[in-house]
């Protein structure tokens, strides 16, 4: 893979396309996984806590996990039946869509403890924030238009300097992870596999 | 167990919680009732990401990249809808590959109610492509920019590529003229900065989530020509490219929601200021 | 009005926001129904979806003559292994395979786009601008070299954070919590503009137009 960027010869550029779609095959046919490893997990905590309650929850995966399974493989068109287009969007993609909405009240709830002005560090965290959060609602954007250039500043040059610096410092790390892992010499691959 | 709070500085900076949450449902719902209709300032992102599509020559091919997810389609459905309808305004050849599992569900969906690309006149096989999900990660945006063919077989209604007109003479990224990257993972950024510019100096620009974006701003304008952030940038795309959508409404409802947020942000900073200063309950 | 398959669709839905938004009161039975529910359909979409890629991918071409397809199959299906204990040691090789693959492809990219591509933007942009002489581009540029020298230099942990390193650290952090705040601030939007969506169809799509007919 690397001798394929970094070398003209078209053999290395060849096993580099032949390499990567392994990956994408190989990726798709371990998904099933994810079934065996739900199903150990909810035996698990059933085992924990033999209650009705419980066992209800269990049920309730499983009755979702085949209601889906079945709707996409017994209509036509599979997943883009209309059936399977019904338990998609009002299920999966509401109960998903308000995790995400739940995690707005966290947010808030968290910054008005923790969100104070008891160092220069959070002074920093705090300025940038509020001065971006500020300038994506039009609401301000109208009756303090001044906030609009600072917002973009806090974005285009200090969050620029402070990700460029975290962007190096991760490439680095990474780089030097990969290359040991590539040598054999990455321990936490040991202990996981 | 918690102690009461005794002092004025304890009392606003323990104010129960559900009270901001109660606030905030309320302020939210305002503004979905009744809008406000204020106008929104268009940023250089947003500048940046209209101006690589507008400049594109008739003919050229763009390849999109679609990782959305349902869950998220409230936060970049504006970006998405926008984008479709700039590239099927022009004279493009588009290619949409999907990269998540929810991506073909969306696509289709959108692409046949809500964007229709008829009414500007584009067939399917000849002016766009949509090709299905495969779970590609980096290693498959390096092996799609490589060969197309090797991991998109067929289309997403199961045609093989070489009987699809458009695919005649596309299958890797020498065909390509602009890569749009739209994804919901911060740090996906780095796939098509290492998998397209790097090697093969395409231009790209990027859609993605609120949080992502300032992470995707230290590769702008150099790496990356333009990018969306969120609903916001999603509501100034609707507005540079004159395509009204769904971002409008996101917007104006944030306009009453942050609200609350602000006045207990501003309370917990009073309160710490107070008893550190006033009362000397915090040291520093 | 819309059909009585739309209308229960919305009332679902409905149903699957608030048992969610639930949470917020407290954890309750109501809340957990909604979680274990996404769980399970979360499995059977990707199992769909991913099967029916590997189909497509592998096992149709593999069958229409390119056989050398068997071989990544073949790994695939030798994960599974690490599911009992005896024979986990197989799934060790198509780990392997995955790691090497994906680390190779990260690192070819890494060295140029994220570390040579960004320093060498860094200086570029402040010695255009200085060459521009426009004064508050050398000054964004200048700011910009010194917090990505800072903000490097804070994650250099094999020296104490003392005297010189001391202070550029300490100016790195502030830079880095500048860039944390603003990932935060789009953090929050995001989360509000995902509430939003969620009232938004259940004013708009449930209420207004399914159930009132609006």
């Amino acid at each position: 893979m690397i001798l394929s960027y970094f070398t003209p010869f078209e053999v290395f550029a060849q096993f580099k396309g032949i390499a990567t779609n392994w990956v994408v095959i190989i990726s798709a046919v371990t998904v099933a996984m994810g079934l065996v490893y739900m199903t150990n997990a909810q035996i698990k905590m059933y085992q924990r806590n033999r209650t009705p309650l419980q066992l209800a929850y269990v049920l309730t995966t499983y009755f979702f996990f085949f209601a889906f399974l079945i709707s996409g493989l017994a209509y036509p068109g599979d997943i883009n039946s209309r059936e399977y287009q019904w338990w998609f969007q009002n299920i999966y993609g509401n109960v998903g869509a308000t995790v995400y909405a739940v995690m707005f009240f966290t947010l808030a709830s968290s910054a008005y403890r923790t969100f104070v002005v008891s160092s220069i560090e959070a002074v920093a965290l705090l300025l940038g924030g509020m001065l971006y959060t500020l300038r994506q609602i039009p609401l301000f954007q109208v009756y303090i238009p001044w906030i609009v250039p600072l917002g973009e500043w806090v974005l285009l040059v200090p969050n620029t300097a402070g990700g460029r610096g975290a962007v190096v410092a991760a490439a680095l790390a990474a780089l030097v992870v990969g290359i040991r892992t590539l040598w054999g010499k990455e321990v936490t691959l040991e202990v996981a596999s | 167990m918690s102690e009461k709070p005794t002092t004025f500085w304890e009392k606003i900076g323990k104010i129960d919680y559900r009270w901001l949450y109660a606030l905030s449902l309320i302020f939210t719902i305002i503004p979905i009732i009744q809008p406000l209709g204020l106008p929104i300032q268009v940023s250089e992102g947003t500048i940046g990401y209209f101006n690589a599509i507008d400049k594109l020559k008739p003919g050229s091919v763009v390849a999109v990249s679609f990782g959305a997810s349902l869950a998220l389609l409230d936060e970049q459905e504006a970006q998405y809808l926008a984008t479709w309808k700039m590239l099927f305004q022009r004279e493009l050849k588009v290619i949409f590959y999907c990269t998540y599992a929810d991506s073909p569900l969306i696509i289709q969906k959108h692409l046949g109610s809500v964007v229709k690309p008829e009414n500007y006149g584009k067939k399917y096989g000849v002016d766009y492509v949509v090709l299905p999900y495969a779970p590609l990660g980096e290693a498959g945006e390096a092996s799609f920019a490589q060969n197309i063919r090797g991991v998109y077989p067929n289309d997403i209604y199961g045609t093989p590529l070489d009987q699809i007109p458009m695919m005649k003479n596309i299958n890797d990224q020498s065909a390509i003229d602009l890569v749009i990257f739209m994804y919901t993972s911060c740090t996906d950024v780095e796939w098509p900065i290492r998998q397209w510019v790097v090697p093969y100096k395409k231009p790209v620009i990027v859609a993605t989530l609120g949080c992502c974006g300032p992470m995707a701003v230290p590769y702008y304008p150099t790496q990356i020509q333009g990018f969306l952030s969120g609903s916001g940038m999603g509501t100034e795309i609707e507005i540079v490219s004159k395509n009204p959508g769904p971002g409008a409404m996101m917007s104006d409802a944030k306009n009453l929601g942050i609200l609350p947020f602000i006045l207990f942000f501003i309370l917990g900073n009073i309160s710490y200021l107070g008893r550190r200063f006033v009362t000397k309950e915090v040291k520093k | 009005m819309a059909a009585f398959i739309d209308i229960l669709g919305g009332l679902v839905g409905t149903f699957f926001i608030i048992s969610v938004l639930s949470m917020l009161w407290k954890d309750n039975p109501i809340f957990r129904i909604g979680q274990q529910a996404i769980i399970g359909a979360t499995i059977a979409h990707y199992i769909l979806l991913n099967f029916k890629s590997a189909l497509n991918n592998a096992v149709l071409p593999m069958l229409s003559g390119n056989f050398w397809l068997f071989i990544p199959l073949f790994l695939g299906v030798l994960m599974y292994t690490r599911l009992k204990n005896e024979i986990a040691w197989i799934a060790r090789y198509p780990t392997s395979v995955l790691v090497g693959i994906g680390t190779g492809v990260m690192i070819a990219g890494t060295m140029r786009g994220q570390i040579i591509d960004q320093m060498k933007n860094t200086v570029l942009d402040f010695s255009k601008s200085i060459a521009s002489g426009d004064s508050m581009g050398i000054f964004n540029y200048l700011l910009i070299v010194i917090g990505v020298v800072t903000s490097i230099s804070f994650f250099t942990f094999t020296r104490e954070h003392k005297g010189l390193l001391g202070a550029s650290a300490k100016i790195g952090r502030i830079f880095l919590m500048i860039s944390l705040g603003a990932n935060w601030s789009g953090e929050l939007v995001w989360y509000l503009t995902q509430l939003i969506g969620r009232l938004s169809w259940i004013i708009n799509t449930v209420i207004k137009t399914m159930l009132l007919g609006g």
